[in-house]
């Protein structure tokens, strides 16, 4: 039984993973109350009815007894989240429907007498396209007057993140993988521009919040600070209002208008696509991940064939401009996620084990690395090695396409430095990856000068 | 009333949300009440202009 490093800080329960590798959740004495609550009270219908929260099933009999603890009420087996993710590889709009799902869930949550008693934007991941909130045991019984324990949480991991991403850099997001417990609301304030300051919403919830828990930092006794019900609604719905007119800071990066500025012709384009569609019917993968897959247009290759595919890049506008994309288009097979390959997140907070590392949790039947590894090998002077042994820990397929120094992409990376790259060619990258994995399959694209590589992974 | 739970939800916070929730409370009710008075108003001028059509 390995118990799992993010659920310890909750007494009501724990989730852990058995030998065959299924999740459970294990409600214990402590959390009994509010999960007989959650399910008599209506509210657990209503909110897996809306696809708002994970369903589960009741485990009971030999399993439930090999499985539980001295301490357990119940043991449960959540719906599977084929893909975990962490809330700094969400682009703005996956953030904003992250937060927007878990108002909407406390709003719900008290017309059925219960309220949220956490808001981490850690209880939410992303399943079929949409958000979805994974913890059943968040919700304790709600009694008139009692204010919302989580709204200093909902505002440093959901609006102080969100605010900064509209008003200064989208890139803050990455704040927090330094703040697990969100963005400190004093350090948001201080980051914020002025004009920020004009919106009621950021002006109470960020800054006039930091102001109080300033002035009251020194106060160490329980308060008998009351809050009406019909009050605390309208806290929520101003919540939600302020999150749903924040919008992403337009910025021009490099990669944003990527697939516009490549020097492929559009009929170099469509045989790369063709050829990556012949090797998809020899792999037949069932998952997959693409990495710099910018704003997924041949990920969708994969998701348009119902195959569920996470398709990562450093760039937060392509992803936004991929999430946007595929919800428009209804494609509950993507998975758009920001994540910077040669500083990937994960391996963080307690032990470095609380968030597991990308390719812990991206495991998949294949990994594509279209026009990446010329930024990899030369931008970031990663030798083939190093780059063949990381991917072999995603997947056991790789398709890989190989820039030779002639093109002209290459040309531009090696204009203002030096050359100390004499392995960059086809030879060095074909012995460098033996190591790892076996050749399947070799074909040049054509209308470039380009190589499409499709690697099997060796045993062990 | 106080009930706390397993997270720290800062003094500070709380009181906030006290403070800002009379205030959002108050606008709230504040709109239903100036909205209710609209739609009163509205009616009337409604009945009374139904009226003159039927006279006239």
């Amino acid at each position: 039984m390995d118990l799992q490093h993010t659920s310890f800080r909750d007494p009501a329960g724990q989730v852990f993973r058995d030998q065959k590798g299924r999740v459970f959740r294990q409600i214990n004495q402590a959390g009994a109350e509010d999960f007989d609550l959650l399910l008599s009270s209506g509210l657990y219908d209503v909110l897996t009815q809306r696809h708002f929260m994970v369903s589960h099933k009741l485990v009971r009999g030999e399993t439930r007894d090999k499985l539980v603890g001295p301490d357990a009420y119940q043991l449960i087996q959540p719906q599977k989240i084929p893909f975990v993710s962490y809330p700094f590889e969400w682009s703005f709009s996956q953030l904003r429907d992250a937060a927007l799902l878990t108002l909407r869930i406390q709003l719900a949550a008290l017309e059925h007498g219960m309220t949220l008693k956490d808001a981490s934007a850690y209880n939410v991941q992303f399943l079929d396209g949409k958000p979805i909130f994974i913890d059943t045991l968040s919700f304790e019984a709600y009694h008139d007057g009692t204010p919302w324990q989580a709204y200093r949480q909902f505002c440093q991991h959901f609006l102080a993140p969100l605010s900064l991403m509209a008003y200064t850099d989208q890139n803050l997001s990455q704040l927090l993988r330094v703040h697990l417990d969100g963005i400190p609301l004093d350090l948001a304030a201080r980051l914020l521009p002025a004009r920020a300051r004009l919106r009621m919403g950021v002006l109470m919830h960020i800054v006039w919040h930091a102001r109080s828990q300033r002035a009251k930092a020194s106060e160490h006794k329980a308060s008998t600070v009351s809050v009406r019900q019909r009050n605390l609604k309208a806290i929520l719905l101003d919540l939600e209002h302020t999150i749903t007119k924040l919008k992403p800071r337009v910025q021009q990066t490099e990669w944003a208008d990527y697939y516009h500025n490549t020097n492929y012709s559009s009929a170099a384009t469509d045989a790369k696509a063709k050829l990556i569609k012949t090797m998809l019917k020899t792999i037949k993968p069932k998952t997959a991940v693409d990495l710099g897959g910018n704003n997924g247009h041949y990920s969708r290759l994969l998701s348009r064939q119902k195959i569920p595919v996470v398709c990562t890049d450093i760039d937060p506008n392509a992803v936004e401009a991929n999430y946007r994309g595929s919800k428009k288009a209804k494609d509950t097979n993507m998975l758009p996620l920001v994540v910077d390959l040669t500083n990937p997140g994960g391996a963080l907070g307690w032990q470095n084990t609380e968030r597991e590392a990308v390719h812990e949790r991206l495991q998949t039947d294949l990994v594509m690395a279209l026009a990446l590894v010329h930024h990899l090998a030369i931008s970031n002077n990663l030798p083939f090695g190093m780059i063949a042994r990381y991917f072999s820990q995603f997947a056991p397929y790789l398709i890989i396409e190989f820039v030779p120094k002639d093109d002209s992409q290459v040309q531009k990376l090696l204009a203002t430095r030096k050359d100390i790259f004499p392995d960059y060619h086809e030879d060095g990258l074909e012995v460098a990856f033996d190591e790892y994995y076996r050749l399947v399959e070799k074909s040049k694209i054509r209308g470039t000068k380009r190589t499409l590589y499709l690697f099997k992974r060796k045993a062990v | 009333m106080m009930i706390f739970g397993y997270i720290d939800p800062g003094t500070g916070s709380l009181f906030l949300q006290a403070i800002i929730g009379v205030l959002l409370g108050g606008i709230v009710v504040f709109r239903n009440i100036i909205g209710r008075a609209i739609y009163k108003l509205r009616t009337v001028f409604r009945q009374n202009t139904d009226d003159n059509e039927e006279e006239s």
